[in-house]
């Protein structure tokens, strides 16, 4: 006996929740291809948690279809469907031992004691946890109850693995490993999972694709690469990997890229199929290069004076003073920064650039 | 995904179990034993359990005995009237046996004993129509602490008037005649010696000297016996209990003449073991019967003329009894009126 | 495929085929002609009788039928179920309230459809089933069609408390209501209702102007301001001194709040009249020493305010107790830092902070005392509340049941209106300081003048009690208290006596009877209390759903109405058909069932609501359904709860009076209702005898339930204490 995946795709079509007279998830559709791992990312109350809950049957959903595995799940409650969760608080039962947990699912599905015993324990020590069966939840770290919950959801063999926050309850250093073996896990079982979060960084490190949402709404899908590249709105742009967003015009296009004037400067862009005329320009905090000297120079770069400068060791962090607005920049030149008070020439990188609509 | 079986395991632990509950409970327990007899009794409990064990030993019939004041007991049958769990309603004064009849609760039945009973047992069977009879009579009469009266040096009440002595203010206890039969048995003496308007003055002037209204009729004899109070108007027979328990107390009959109480035992229209309950009926009328009274300490008259007298029951001869007109007393008209001018100028007057 | 369906579906055509309808079938004579054989049936009675009006409920069990046979019709088969059954249910409840005993049961149905030969009995067994069948084929239809999120079990369990809740507390409630407007032969009249309601003895005001009593009203409510003044301010004092103080007995105090519940209401009375009576010991000492007069000044509004603020006053104390446990030290140690002396610390956080907590306490006993009936009862003498007006009412020679269900209906409202001040209290005032981050603060000490004050009142009150409870304890082996006090075993072989016939052991003891019959009561009223509260309460934690709200304002509204008038409700609504329970133990048990159930509620709610929802979800993620997430995850977290519902409905179950007073019958007697008989006729010796074993029994039994259920094994985590709360007798 081993674990196996029934990894099945997901797909919401028209999907929308209502609570009264609030909508927390309007009119969603998306598909989520067998065997990737995708990730619902958004601030709270975007409606993130509830599509993830909609998954798993702990909600309905008020109008649409819900099909896992090409099946119409919309109206079968949680108890029939074939998909497993780990909870944000863990949600392990604390009067049953460690192994009882895991088995949980199996013994309540009908398996006989015996086979869910074994495979509880092929289940956790596939998350590192051999021996510690006996063990009562509250006698784990909060990273080793992280992986009983994953071990807990994993022997059930789902055909989609559910993700609300796994991370949120550890320590910074520790996040960083889960998330890797979380990964790593999913890829090595084939498994289709869905993951919620609101750390961007998370979503990027560990998605196959990422559906970012924003007041009950879809702002975008796309694999991480294109969100952070080629984010479509001025939230996008500002969510994933934060930006600063500043007026510019789009004077015109050829070839996929599109030129954007700011000022007196001419900026390369991917195109964003939008007119020509006023867009706005969101330019990540690494896609500035700060440049001490003389102002004659001035045709590849806009002058600043930098009102504040923060030195973190790997980089430099700046906060410069210009004539379109407040920027902010990450600069990895810590040999010669520039001090506070000094003035300044900003460059832009030719990538890390993208327009979206005002 | 979960297999049949599975299924019906979980039902039948959650489901099965509130289930069964909920028809449990709306399915009435059948009865535990067929034929049980049901009594409500109105005279001491002491006396209650004997009957019932006495009539269980000569018949083989179980009985179901519970103690009910009389108001709780005609409370209770008027309830059921449509649908009687009561048999039999065994003791307690005549007023409300007559009044369930009046109302048609109560069953008529000819005994084979008539004859053997005092004239005031037939008398009760007459003016219920054959409803009701009586199986006791007991005479109303006052009860005093003779250990409280000696040491503060007074006179025991002889008389009615004597109870509006000054010295006795604030000692006299007497039932409330909205709740007992008995105090109603006295407020009807006093209204058939006195005349209504006279006997309502001296229920005011009474008023002065009576320290609590109780609820229950005996209950004065009680408080008599631990010293709660000096005075008490109630049945002689209570009285005479106490004194034979060992308390100081003695019990005297009203020089003016007083009203007395006819112990009835009416049969329940509707009950569902009528034969059984006029077993009892008969076992309660039998010299027998009746001796289960003095064998508890219960000194009521006994109404059927061959049973044994105890020595300690109070001579119904020797007392000046009125002609207590049970048929004008006894309807709920009279009844309702008298008491509302009970309430209304004796009980709301502030004391 | 719908296998709950369809067992649901089976038990109801097991119910209409062959079980036997109605309840005591062939023993009425109204019942004639008697259905045949042990069956008795609906189909068989209908068919074979001419009760024509049973055939009808086939029709929605055959339509339920045939869309749970045939696959053809399954699309529509949650329609059909939901239809079905809620014709069927409606059926059964019409006709059953439509023909009674002795045909139509009201005068118009016979004027309108001609008269009817036949009447029918009370529900038996085949009626409940079937209608419990039809219930359920409603809510799984409910299910079907995706409200609930589509979880029959949920849909299940909120018809079956609905239903029960309209049986037994609305129905009861309903003929109260009409009750008090019954013009005396059998019809309804406004006029006679208010003028019922208009009463000058319940509003008349006379005695501040004359020299007459007040109304009664006036005189309950004065009473309950005084009581719940007298036991917030004990309860404050008991509650600072436990959490404020170095008082080091604590345990005692703990002993204390246990006291009352385990308490016949009325035995306090019984021990005040022996401490304090004309011819008690502290009287007769007094006189003695003093050469005070003995009086009588025990009987009356002194005698009752003084024992019910000792029956109460544990319960303010349990209340005021988690008020000051839940105010974070740190705040006060927050105020401390910011250069605030003790007085002013206590002044400004502290007291405000437990505002809300008094208000509540003050709150619950004012409804406690308002409800209260044995006290008054024992020792008001000419002092007359609502409580005990009502019962006279009732067993009184007028014998006034429209009155008694006037009087009740007032004494609803002042409970009602109570309660729903303290709801809002509650609602808006709730200073929670207990958050889920540990408060390491230190409780800080009480300023000194009110550290004082404190020990002043509450040391002195706590020795009263224990007294009491000793001398109650201690009375039951006295010859006769007060005058011979040699010590005999005379009441307990009264009451408890067993001698050895030709049959065997015959239980001689007086006491018996009661005794047996009120611990079965208990013993079958406990846990089905504690099912339907605890189910109840994940209803209303872990279910969402339309009109949660007005739900459990429903399942509350029992908590609010005084014994007094369950009692009088019940006697008037299950009297007669349809529902027939009036001298069975059955009245009693559902009664007790109803009346406790807002406590194991309550106690449910507070234990489930800290019980993180994820888990159960967690559980119907991993593939179990709500039966089995409740079976394995939610009862073994919440088995404090149990034990306390189980242990609060058993003890009440032995220690009511006011609502059993008049459900009790000659073969179904109960303890107190019995004990009560005895004060009446001034036997006291039994009375306290009895009462003592009561209490020592209960104590058992809590000690019991307590080890049987058991401790929560979850490691480290503390277990979540519960505490009990009382409510109206």
């Amino acid at each position: 006996m081993s674990i196996a995946s029934k990894a099945a795709g997901v797909e919401f079509r028209n999907v929308s929740r209502r609570y009264g007279n609030t909508t927390a998830v309007d009119d969603v559709s998306f598909t989520i291809e067998a065997g990737n791992l995708v990730t619902l990312l958004g601030p709270s109350g975007c409606g993130k948690t509830t599509t993830l809950r909609m998954i798993a049957g702990l909600e309905m959903a008020s109008s649409g279809t819900i099909l896992i595995g090409g099946k119409d799940v919309t109206r079968l409650p949680a108890t029939d469907r074939n998909v497993t969760m780990v909870f944000q608080s863990y949600a392990l039962f604390p009067h049953m031992t460690v192994a009882d947990n895991v088995a949980y699912g199996l013994v309540v599905s009908g398996v006989r004691k015996r086979d869910a015993a074994a495979k509880a324990t092929e289940g956790l020590e596939l998350v590192g946890l051999g021996g510690y069966g006996q063990r009562l939840p509250s006698e784990l770290s909060g990273g080793q109850q992280q992986r009983v919950a994953v071990a807990r959801a994993l022997v059930l063999e789902p055909e989609v693995l559910l993700f609300d926050e796994p991370l949120s309850n550890l320590d910074a250093k520790l996040r960083r490993k889960m998330r890797d073996d979380i990964r790593e896990l999913q890829q090595k079982l084939g498994l289709t999972s869905v993951y919620v979060t609101h750390d961007q960084e998370e979503a990027l490190a560990v998605s196959d694709r990422i559906i970012v949402m924003n007041k009950s709404v879809i702002a975008q899908t796309g694999t991480p690469d294109e969100l952070y590249r080629r984010p479509k709105n001025r939230f996008v742009a500002d969510f994933i990997g934060g930006a600063n967003l500043i007026d510019g015009e789009l004077v015109g296009r050829s070839g996929g890229t599109a030129t954007v004037a700011l000022g007196r400067l001419t900026l390369s862009v991917p195109d964003p199929g939008l007119p020509a005329g006023e867009v706005l320009l969101a330019i990540r905090p690494n896609a500035i290069r700060l440049r001490t000297g003389s102002a004659d120079s001035a045709g590849d770069g806009i002058p600043v004076t930098v009102r504040k400068a923060t030195y973190l060791g790997s980089h430099m962090e700046y906060g410069l003073t210009s004539e379109f607005g407040d920027l902010f920049v990450v600069d990895p030149n810590v040999a010669s920064p520039v001090p506070a008070g000094a003035t300044a020439l900003a460059t832009f990188t030719g990538d890390g650039i993208a327009a979206v609509a005002r | 995904m979960k297999s049949a079986a599975n299924w019906i395991k979980s039902a039948g632990f959650g489901l099965g179990a509130l289930a069964a509950g909920a028809v449990f409970a709306v399915t009435p327990a059948p009865a535990k034993a067929q034929g049980t007899l049901t009594v409500l009794c109105g005279v001491q409990e002491e006396w209650c359990k004997a009957i019932a064990v006495a009539f269980e030993k000569k018949s083989g019939i179980a009985v179901a005995m519970s103690r009910k004041s009389a108001g709780e007991a005609l409370a209770q049958i008027r309830a059921e009237a449509a649908n009687p769990k009561t048999d039999v309603w065994w003791g307690g004064p005549g007023d409300p046996h007559l009044q369930a009849a009046e109302e048609g609760l109560t069953l008529a039945y000819e005994s084979p004993q008539y004859k053997e009973l005092q004239p005031w047992a037939q008398s009760q069977y007459k003016q219920s129509q054959g409803r009701s009879i009586g199986i006791y009579a007991g005479a109303l009469g006052f009860t005093y602490n003779t250990e409280l009266l000696g040491k503060r040096k007074i006179q025991a009440p002889k008389c009615w008037a004597d109870l509006l002595r000054p010295e006795f203010k604030d000692e006299i206890q007497v039932a409330n005649p909205n709740a007992s039969g008995t105090a109603y048995t006295a407020l009807a003496t006093l209204v058939q010696i006195f005349g209504e308007e006279k006997a309502f003055d001296y229920l005011k002037k009474l008023n002065e000297n009576v320290n609590q209204y109780t609820k229950s009729g005996s209950a004065p004899a009680a408080a008599v016996a631990r010293s709660e109070t000096l005075v008490g108007i109630i049945f002689m027979h209570d009285g005479i209990n106490q004194k034979i328990n060992g308390f100081p107390v003695d019990v005297s009959a009203p020089c003016e003449g007083t009203g007395y109480e006819i112990g009835s035992v009416s049969i329940i229209k509707g009950s569902k073991n009528l034969d059984a309950a006029k077993a009892f009926y008969e076992f309660s009328l039998s010299p027998e019967g009746q001796a289960t009274g003095a064998e508890t300490k219960q000194f009521q008259m006994p109404s059927n003329r061959k049973a044994a007298v105890p020595p300690e029951a109070p001579n119904l001869e020797e007392i000046r009894l009125i002609d207590y007109n049970f048929q004008k007393y006894g309807t709920a008209e009279e009844r309702k009126r008298l008491l509302s001018r009970w309430d209304a100028e004796i009980k709301s007057v502030a004391r | 495929m719908r296998p709950r369906s369809a067992i649901w579906l089976a038990l109801g055509w097991v119910g209409f085929a062959l079980l036997p309808w109605f309840a005591g079938s062939g023993t009425q004579p109204a019942l004639a002609p008697p259905s045949p054989g042990p069956a008795g049936s609906a189909l068989i009675d209908g068919l074979t009788n001419g009760r024509w009006w049973l055939l009808p409920i086939a029709l929605p069990l055959l339509l339920a039928l045939a869309v749970t046979a045939l696959p053809g019709l399954r699309a529509r088969r949650p329609a059909v179920l939901l239809a079905s059954g809620a014709f069927g249910l409606a059926w059964i409840t019409v006709q059953g309230f439509a023909i009674g005993l002795d045909g139509w049961a009201s005068g118009w149905l016979g004027a309108l459809f001609g008269p009817l030969a036949l009447g029918q009995g009370g529900f038996g067994a085949g009626a409940a089933l079937t209608a419990l069948s039809f219930l359920f084929l409603m809510t799984n239809g409910f299910a079907g069609l995706g409200f609930m999120k589509g979880d029959r079990f949920t849909a299940g369990a909120i018809g079956l408390v609905l239903a029960a809740i309209a049986a037994f507390v609305f129905l009861p409630v309903g003929y109260v209501l009409s009750g008090a407007g019954d013009t005396g032969s059998g019809g309804f009249s406004a006029a006679a209702l208010g003028a019922r309601l208009a009463a000058p003895d319940i509003w008349r005001l006379s005695c501040l102007t004359e020299a007459k009593s007040c109304g009664v009203v006036w005189n309950s409510v004065f009473l309950a301001v005084m009581t719940g003044i007298a036991t917030t301010l004990l309860g404050l004092a008991f509650a600072l001194v436990a959490v404020r103080t170095g008082f080091r007995a604590k345990k005692l105090l703990r002993v204390l709040t246990v006291l009352p519940i385990i308490t016949p209401p009325f035995v306090i009375s019984l021990a005040v009249i022996l401490l304090f009576g004309r011819n008690g010991t502290v009287t007769l000492a007094m006189s003695d020493w003093f050469g005070l007069p003995a009086s009588r000044w025990i009987y009356g509004l002194p005698g009752v305010l003084l024992t019910q603020t000792l029956a109460f006053t544990p319960i303010s104390f349990l209340v005021m107790i988690g008020v000051v446990q839940g105010i974070g030290p740190s705040l006060e140690e927050a105020a401390q830092t910011l250069r605030a002396s003790r007085w002013i610390t206590f002044r400004t956080v502290t007291w405000p902070l437990m505002r809300p907590g008094v208000a509540n306490a003050f709150l619950i006993s004012f409804i406690e005392s308002l409800a209260d009936f044995g006290n008054p009862l024992i020792l008001g003498g000419n002092f007359e509340v609502l409580s005990t007006k009502i019962y006279f009412a009732v067993v009184g020679a007028q014998n006034d049941p429209g009155r008694a269900a006037a009087l009740g209906i007032i004494l609803l409202c002042l409970c009602l209106g109570a309660f729903w001040v303290q709801r809002q209290w509650l609602g808006k005032k709730s200073y929670a300081t207990v958050g889920g981050k540990g408060d390491n603060g230190i409780p800080s000490q009480l300023p000194r003048g009110i550290k004082i004050a404190a020990y002043a009142t509450a040391l002195p009150w706590a020795a009263f009690t224990f007294v009491l409870y000793g001398l109650i304890l201690f009375g039951g082996f006295t010859e006769n208290w007060g005058r011979n006090n040699s010590l005999t075993l005379r009441h307990y072989l009264a009451a408890f006596d067993l001698s050895w016939g030709p049959g065997g052991l015959i239980w001689s003891g007086r006491a018996w009877g009661s005794l047996f019959t009120t611990i079965e009561v208990a013993a079958l009223s406990a846990p089905l209390t504690a099912a339907v509260g605890l189910l109840t309460a994940y209803l209303l934690v872990r279910q969402s759903f339309k009109g949660r709200g007005a739900f459990e304002f429903l399942t509350m509204l029992s908590f609010a109405i005084p014994g007094t008038v369950i009692g009088i409700s019940y006697i008037l609504a299950f009297n007669q058909p349809p529902i027939e329970l009036t001298g069975t133990i059955t009245i009693l048990i559902i009664c007790f069932v109803f009346r406790n159930m807002p406590v194991s509620i309550r106690a449910g709610v507070a234990a489930m609501s800290q019980i993180d929802r994820s888990l159960d979800e967690c559980s119907l993620t991993l593939g179990a359904g709500s039966v089995q997430t409740i079976r394995r995850v939610i009862l073994p977290l919440l088995r404090p709860a149990i034990v306390a519902s189980l242990v609060y409905s058993f003890v009440r179950a032995i220690t009511s009076i006011s609502a059993v007073i008049f459900l009790v019958s000659p073969k179904y007697e109960l303890a107190t209702a019995y004990i009560v008989g005895r004060v009446e006729q001034g036997d006291f010796g039994l009375a306290i005898a009895y009462s003592s074993a009561l209490i020592v029994l209960m104590s058992v039994v809590i000690a019991l339930i307590q080890f049987a259920v058991g401790e929560r094994r979850i490691g480290r985590r503390a277990a979540t204490p519960v505490t009990l709360q009382e409510k109206p007798v």
